[in-house]
């Protein structure tokens, strides 16, 4: 029986309570999480930290655009068959002249699953209590997702060739954990069998719990300045608004110079690179800063 | 105690008519607000309840929305959809969610009681009406995972507590968080009315506790959420926990209930791009499949034969035809190309926008002020798989629609399949309009609402029909 009690957070994410709910029910009713929201909101962090805080295995696929349900699920190895069906047919020649047969490294043509590769998903399957991340699902070939359907309802997989069917009951489900980036609309079906949620932004005062669990020892002028800048430049209006994470690595940089140097630094906004990315976001920023 | 409703979340037994007549409804009233309600939603409603997952309103909230909104811009409407259905609240066109509460019966019976408490008897003390909203949205959104945070607070609490340290010993303070601890776990089988008393309790205990100089939620780090004055007020828990998303719901903008049935604005622009963005598109090209000509040549014998198979690689272009002529469709000019050009932004596709003045002659021009004329064999040049939207009234004078403009027209539909017009004309006035029978004769129209792309971009991909390159 997978673990089913609530997980709040630990002391490196802050789990918004609302998020955290439904990542509880999520796992109780052993349906996957879809969570889209803006970059950089921590959509990624929450398996992470979950699977950290509790210990348990972690599988991670992230998607790209030329992704199959193949590599997620399992792959026969067709090349390795091929290679040792002809070793045996050479064996068989060989030992007629008196010679020793080539390996197949343990592996026989006989039993095919011995050519298949486990994808992430297959594994999480197979290992109770996992945690299964299927990371940025929005950059994946529009038939990817419909493809996850099956396994996503029925809670199996079907290996390839050999037939051998990996299966988890509703109660050992991984816990599934699905992000997107909205980059493109998810089939409704398929967002049917997932339970939805969306990160918003955190707000200011959220932001300086965010930013305290990752530099306790930060000094509070500087996060507050930092903070401060940070949300004004979310408010210009920008094309790509800074993100948690840029916030985040600002901060470390800050954080190597010392106090004063550091403040000057947010006053002269040098680094502002690490928050903005384009030029034309650069410009407006100084000139909405000045 | 309060509403009837959160009453008989306490009944939530599979077979009580309750629960029968309560959700039989549900699907149907959710589906009314366009949301993905079905017989499946009810199933998972109810398997969630046998679990125990739903003690409270405010898990109901959650796990609905978990469940049947699918999209941010399904959230709006939820929200609406919810309160309607569970609190009798509703939320007109145009409304804000404080409004609509403030006016509805359930939230004047709620403060009536809420009033008669002692301390509010004085005229003065009278907490405002705003405040008030505030107060029956954060009890209405009041969840399990806050009441557990509430008694694991009061763990916290008694531990702090200063006097018991001085006299109990170490092990007598083991057995205190473990009554606790009980004391969380079985929060099940409490009703709601005296969770929320006791929560009353608590949360008055933090409050003096608070003044005392005690610490509460939140200090020296044990708890994620905020520093004690969070918890003032009553029930309202971590500051950030039930009440959070009531005022989402009340201040930000993207909760705020989208009607996608109202004209294309600026504000609602987000939830059309969402729309346009089911546009699928795409392409297929053969290739030499390498396991399936290995698994033929063993069947063979070892004879291998390529095999071919199709893949599949994705692409989306678009062409716009805009009428920027005339008062009519000034309004929606900006408005429909910071659509597309969003678009432009984020996908690698082509996009090519066109204007014309009501209707088309042999052509359209390339630029908003329609100096660089290009003519329609041009235009039907582009490759077959593009996607047109037209965007305009299509209303003129008869005499406007001359030969020659059919003409043009009847290129442009005869030569791409997936073609959409859409009209920011109210519906209800197409009929009466001279000229956009004639054009809905010709291409499929749809309003120029959220809802009408979502449907245009729906209905293109059904008659998708692919084309080589």
């Amino acid at each position: 029986m997978a673990d089913k009690t609530m997980w709040t957070g630990s002391d490196l994410y802050l789990c918004d309570p609302e998020l955290a709910q439904a990542f509880h029910m999520a796992r109780v009713l052993g349906m996957p999480l879809l969570i889209e929201g803006e970059p950089g909101t921590g959509k990624t962090e929450l398996p992470l930290q979950f699977s950290q805080s509790l210990n348990l295995d972690m599988h991670v696929y992230p998607v790209g655009s030329k992704s199959t349900v193949d590599q997620f699920v399992a792959k026969f190895d067709h090349v390795k068959y091929l290679r040792d069906s002809q070793v045996e047919v050479l064996n068989a020649q060989r030992e007629e002249r008196g010679m020793d047969g080539l390996s197949t490294s343990g592996r026989s043509t006989e039993n095919l699953d011995d050519y298949i590769n486990l994808g992430p998903g297959a594994k999480a399957y197979s290992a109770k209590n996992s945690v299964l991340l299927i990371d940025e699902i929005d950059k994946a070939p529009r038939e990817f997702p419909n493809d996850l359907l099956y396994a996503l309802s029925h809670r199996k997989f079907v290996m390839p060739e050999s037939g051998r069917v990996i299966s988890a009951t509703e109660d050992d489900m991984p816990a599934i954990v699905i992000t997107s980036n909205r980059e493109q609309e998810l089939p409704t079906a398929f967002k049917g069998r997932c339970i939805y949620h969306y990160i918003s932004f955190p707000e200011a005062e959220v932001m300086h719990e965010i930013v305290r669990k990752h530099f306790p020892d930060a000094d509070n002028e500087l996060v507050d300045k930092a903070i401060n800048l940070f949300y004004q430049l979310r408010r210009a209006g920008m094309e790509r608004a800074p993100s948690t994470r840029e916030l985040l690595n600002w901060l470390k940089y800050l954080q190597t110079f010392k106090k004063n140097e550091a403040l000057d630094r947010i006053v002269k906004r040098s680094g502002l690179g690490v928050l903005v990315k384009t030029e034309k976001d650069l410009l407006k920023a100084q000139r909405f800063l000045n | 105690m309060i509403f009837d409703k959160i009453l008989s979340l306490k009944l939530f037994d599979n077979n009580s008519p309750i629960f029968k007549t309560m959700f039989d409804s549900l699907p149907h009233h959710f589906r009314a607000h366009s949301l993905n309600a079905d017989v499946r939603t009810l199933l998972l409603l109810r398997k969630a309840m046998e679990k125990g997952l739903i003690n409270t309103i405010g898990d109901m909230y959650v796990l609905l929305k978990g469940l049947v909104a699918k999209d941010l811009k399904d959230y709006g409407p939820f929200a609406v959809a919810f309160y309607d259905y569970f609190l009798n609240i509703e939320i007109k066109k145009g409304e804000t969610l404080e409004s609509a509460v403030a006016r509805s019966e359930s939230f004047k019976d709620w403060a009536e009681e809420y009033l008669l408490d002692e301390k509010y008897i004085e005229e003065k003390d009278r907490p405002t009406v705003h405040e008030l909203v505030d107060k029956y949205l954060n009890e209405i959104h009041l969840t399990s995972f806050d009441i557990k945070k509430i008694l694991d607070g009061a763990e916290i609490f008694n531990k702090d507590n200063p006097d018991l340290k001085d006299k109990l010993t170490e092990g007598a303070e083991q057995d205190n968080t473990e009554r606790m601890l009980q004391e969380a776990a079985d929060y099940q089988g409490i009703s709601v009315e005296e969770l929320l008393e006791r929560m009353r309790k608590v949360a008055e205990n933090q409050r003096e506790a608070h003044n005392g100089g005690s610490h509460w939620i939140g200090s020296g780090g044990t708890s994620p959420y905020g520093n004690g004055g969070a918890a003032i007020g009553g029930i309202r828990v971590g500051g950030k926990g039930g009440g959070k998303n009531a005022r989402a719901v009340i201040g930000d903008p993207r909760f705020y209930p989208v009607d996608t049935k109202v004209p294309l604005t600026d504000n609602n622009i987000d939830v059309a791009l969402a729309g346009l963005k089911g546009i699928e598109e795409e392409d297929s090209e053969k290739y030499l499949d390498i396991p399936d000509t290995i698994k033929q040549g063993l069947k063979r014998g070892g004879i291998f034969m390529p095999e071919e198979k199709e893949k599949i690689t994705q692409k989306l272009q678009v062409l716009l035809l805009i009428d920027n002529g005339g008062w009519s469709m000034s309004p929606y000019i900006k408005t429909v190309t910071t659509l597309f050009s969003k678009m432009d932004k984020r996908f690698a596709h082509d996009l090519k926008t066109y204007y014309f003045h009501n209707t088309m002659y042999n052509g359209a021009y390339k630029d908003e002020r329609r100096t660089q004329f290009e003519n329609i064999e041009k235009i039907c040049s582009l490759h077959k798989n593009y996607s047109v939207f037209i965007i305009g009234d299509a209303d003129m004078a008869t005499y406007e629609v001359s030969k020659a403009s059919v003409d043009t027209w009847k290129q442009l539909t005869e030569r791409y399949d997936r073609l959409a017009w859409l009209n920011p004309m109210r519906e209800s006035y197409w009929q009466s309009s001279d000229t956009v029978p004639f054009f809905r004769s010709l291409a499929e129209m749809y309003p120029l609402t959220p809802q009408g792309i979502i449907d245009a971009v729906l209905d293109m991909n059904r008659k998708r029909r692919y084309y080589k390159m």
